[in-house]
């Protein structure tokens, strides 16, 4: 469980990310935060694994308040907590492998891992991640050699190898086509239905956002705005989040493409 | 419709700047040829001209018999260049890193980083020779130190440039799984650099072949040794041999770094 207390959240130069969240996200729920850019949903996502650090109030996860940890601490929160990014953030020289195995790191030995030595269950592990996002047969490519969907792929295979307990995804899917969109997300769905792993997303697609969110969060100025499963948002609901009516660019759209 | 590009607003404050600035540079061109009393009549003598003559030809006619002696120190002369090159290029990677404002988040240990390898790029390797030669003696170490460190403070530029133009997403991306600083060195930024790294280490290399074939006229060892006494004793052929062995050295070293740094990056 996450719950945010009274969060608040302001950057070094003055601007203020976060104002004062209350907010609870439960085991296993599959969150989509939405909101106009600039409103903290990033911000947001990132203050869980202290990316950010909040400057006010509480955060908890896992029965922790997780404000004050630093260097050994934060990386045994880091290692609960997978994280996927926009960009992908692979080491686009590695082999798709190599970048799988990274998701291992936080449990690897500093000395062992600098000479690759990983056990073998979790050389096994990382090849059944590369099936379960189907591109095992890259597992010897270079990243670079790889689409943005199938690096999205690998990078949702990282975070699985990490066994994490919350996945936070940083507008997965910003980059990609709209069929490569959906298939990134229904993976994302499909590991939080089959592994019960607490998935926050941050997508600008409103479409998307009631097509595969349990609950959504909608966020303006740093402030939460809305906060409803995904069965009661309408349109509506998004013209208020985002204060404004809704355009053609807030869909994603495509879902019949495929 | 017209698409026309609106003119470059010229300034006239510009184009009178331009005009001392070129003023100032043959100015300064005109005052140093007049003062270093160049005694043209000496240059263009008949002397200069016989001296032509007699030696020019002489470098046309290289002297075959010595290729074994000559090969041999040319062999020393890239043994001194290339273990001096990898010297450096490992003593640069902790400069470089110490330099780069991505990986030390502190200016003042980012300025004592740079001011070390400017310091060291000031020395034209055949001073640090001549220092290395009074240190350790005449012979081909005191020329691997002199590379060595010569080297250092160019390679140690370039790495830091390198280090700093690495994407630094894939370091949080590490960081916010729980990796530790040496894990993302080895997983995260290793990877990125280490292919630069090694392409300019060996163009270095190639620069210090040119470089350490000269150092044995102050008495560090390698090919240099053998055109000092050749000059020494106005063994014009012998000098043509050795210039000979040089070029076509160093044209077969620059081609096959050229053709393994281009599959490396
Ligand atoms: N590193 C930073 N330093 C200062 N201000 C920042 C920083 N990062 C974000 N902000 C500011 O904090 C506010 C929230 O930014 P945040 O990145 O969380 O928005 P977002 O909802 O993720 O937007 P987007 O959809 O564009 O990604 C913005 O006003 C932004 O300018
Ligand atoms: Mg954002």
């Amino acid at each position: 469980m996450i719950e945010f207390k009274n969060l608040s959240m302001t950057y070094p130069n003055g601007t203020k990310g976060l104002k004062n969240i209350n907010i609870k996200i439960n085991e296993g729920e599959f969150v989509v935060i939405v909101g106009l850019s600039g409103a903290g949903k990033s911000t947001f996502i990132r203050s869980i694994n202290r990316l950010v650090t909040p400057t006010e109030g509480e955060l908890i996860v896992d029965g922790e308040d997780i404000l004050h940890h630093n260097g050994r601490s934060l990386r045994e929160l880091r290692k609960k907590i997978g994280m996927i990014f926009q960009n992908y953030n692979l080491v686009k020289r590695s082999t798709v492998l190599k970048n799988v195995i990274a998701g291992r790191l936080g449990y690897t030995g500093t000395l062992k891992s600098i000479f690759n030595i990983f056990p073998k269950e979790d050389m096994e592990l990382a090849y059944t991640n590369l099936k379960r996002v189907n591109i095992a047969d890259k597992l010897y490519n270079r990243a670079d050699e790889l689409s943005g969907g199938q690096q999205q792929r690998v990078s949702i295979a990282r975070v699985l190898t990490q066994k994490p307990k919350v996945i936070l995804a940083d507008e997965p899917v910003a980059s990609l086509d709209p069929p490569t969109s959906h298939q990134v997300m229904k993976y994302l769905k499909q590991i939080n239905q089959e592994d019960k792993i607490t998935t926050i997303v941050n997508l600008h697609f409103i479409d998307m956002a009631m097509e595969y969110a349990d609950r959504i969060i909608g966020m303006r100025d740093g402030k939460v705005v809305y906060d409803g499963p995904a069965s009661e948002v309408t349109e509506q609901t998004f013209e208020e989040i985002y204060g404004r009516a809704i355009r053609e660019e807030d869909m994603r759209g495509g879902e019949e493409d495929e | 419709m017209s698409n026309r590009i609106p003119p470059k607003p010229k300034s006239t404050a510009k184009v009178v700047k331009r005009l001392i600035i070129t003023i100032a540079v043959i100015a300064l061109y005109v005052w140093t040829i007049t003062s270093i009393n160049i005694d043209w009549g000496k240059i263009f003598s008949q002397r200069t001209i016989d001296n032509f003559g007699r030696i020019i030809p002489k470098f046309f006619d290289p002297a075959f018999e010595e290729t074994g002696t000559i090969l041999i120190k040319m062999i020393e002369t890239i043994f001194i260049a290339y273990t001096g090159s990898l010297a450096a290029a490992i003593i640069a990677v902790p400069l470089a890193f110490l330099c780069a404002t991505n990986m030390v988040r502190n200016k003042f240990l980012n300025t004592i980083g740079m001011w070390i390898l400017g310091a060291v790029r000031a020395f034209p390797e055949i001073i640090l020779a001549i220092i290395f030669v009074a240190a350790v003696g005449p012979n081909p170490f005191a020329g691997v130190l002199a590379i060595a460190i010569g080297s250092t403070g160019m390679l140690g530029k370039l790495y830091s440039e390198v280090i700093e133009g690495i994407d630094m997403n894939i370091i949080e991306a590490m960081e916010a799984s729980g990796a530790n600083k040496l894990q993302i060195l080895f997983y995260g930024i290793m990877p990125q650099v280490l292919p630069e790294f090694l392409s300019y280490a060996i163009y270095r290399f190639e620069i210090d072949v040119r470089a350490s074939s000269v150092l044995g006229i102050v008495g560090a060892g390698g090919i240099g040794t053998l055109i000092k006494f050749a000059y020494s004793n106005r063994n014009w052929d012998e000098v043509g041999m050795i210039l000979l062995i040089i070029i076509i050295t160093v044209t077969i070293i620059d081609q096959i770094s050229g053709y393994v740094r281009r599959r490396l990056v």
